[in-house]
């Protein structure tokens, strides 16, 4: 084992985020939960102003879109926490795991698309005055696409870790 | 425990023979599945709720309801999804805490769904944009938003509740 990751991995931290303690047994399950509802408010409530740039619904007007990005950064600041306790619990696990850098490569490029789209559309001071053009189309549609791959890489890796487990080899 | 005469039932199902012989790669993939569509729910009649409740007041809540066939479209999702879960491991789901706390959550938002579109969808429909939603719809909307949480809080905690047996 790498000595940092294993040294992260016996930090008392980590050990807290496990529920190695005795009475802390309930601290791994609440993280993993608020990463799930953090995931479902940042990824749903982002999927829902791209389906409205990509058509669905067009009576909503867009401007007003951008009232509900506070409640999506703060899911994303939920899931930034939550995501690097557990990433401190199991660090070997998710390092020596290749779909554990596509998701962060993923993470970065569907936080970029929120940012892009709110930047682009949302505060285009005319947006609500002429039709969704097609460059507003194409960030939504990549924003959609990023989250269902964001979505399906969380997912594989509570499948793919088993990989090393396999003798398949790993990147460090 | 001795296995029930309708879990035996299931297992003799050809649907049970079906994901359980697909279990290696099915399984990720309906959990996926059930992730993107709770997400879907969470995002459209979320924000819906959102509006109801005060936010994004310049929106028309008939404008922004236009996106909840998408939220029941995730809903359908994670039912079918939910069934193969379900019919692969019946023990592991009915003998489960949080499962049965996560169908009675399940339970209170669909009669909360019909308690707002008979007792709220009227005057709610008929809000113009910038409009104050009355309090009734506030309290209901809140419950929804509430009570979906809480279906994914329950179905997220399943795996740490199961038990401690496998038929």
């Amino acid at each position: 084992m790498d000595p940092f990751l294993g040294w992260i991995e016996s930090s008392a931290l980590a050990s807290w985020v496990r529920g190695e303690t005795i009475g802390t047994e309930f601290v791994f399950p609440v993280i993993v939960t608020l990463h799930t509802i953090g995931m479902g408010f940042l990824a749903g409530g982002s999927a829902a102003i791209d389906l409205r740039i990509l058509g669905v619904a067009p009576s909503i007007p867009l401007k007003p879109m951008r009232r509900f990005l506070p409640v999506l950064w703060l899911a994303f600041a939920v899931n930034a926490v939550s995501g690097f306790l557990l990433l401190s619990a199991y660090p070997t696990k998710a390092l020596t795991n290749p779909v554990f850098y596509i998701k962060v490569c993923l993470i970065a490029l569907a936080v970029w698309l929120v940012y892009r789209v709110t930047a682009v559309v949302l505060r285009a001071p005319d947006v609500d005055q002429k039709p969704v053009d097609a460059k507003a189309k194409v960030l939504a549609a990549a924003s959609l696409a990023s989250w269902v791959a964001l979505i399906t890489a969380g997912r594989l890796l509570a499948y793919t870790h088993k990989w090393e487990m396999l003798g398949i080899p790993s990147l460090t | 425990m001795e296995m029930a005469a309708w879990e035996a039932f299931i297992r003799s199902t050809a649907l049970h023979v079906f994901v359980r012989t697909y279990e290696p790669w099915l399984w990720p993939l309906c959990e996926t599945l059930h992730y993107l569509g709770l997400s879907l729910l969470l995002g459209t009649v979320g924000l819906f709720d959102l509006r109801i409740l005060g936010f994004a007041k310049s929106i028309p809540p008939e404008a922004i309801h236009r996106l909840i066939p998408w939220g029941i479209g995730g809903y359908v999702v994670n039912i079918l999804t939910g069934i193969l879960f379900f019919v692969g491991h019946p023990d592991q789901y009915f003998y489960n805490d949080a499962f049965r706390f996560k169908v009675a959550f399940m339970a209170l938002a669909g009669i909360n769904v019909l308690v707002f579109y008979s007792a709220a969808f009227r005057e709610v429909h008929a809000l113009p944009a910038g409009a104050d939603a009355p309090l009734r719809a506030k309290v209901i909307t809140g419950i929804s938003l509430g009570s979906w949480v809480a279906v994914l809080i329950c179905g997220r905690l399943l795996t740490f509740f199961r038990p401690p047996f496998f038929h």
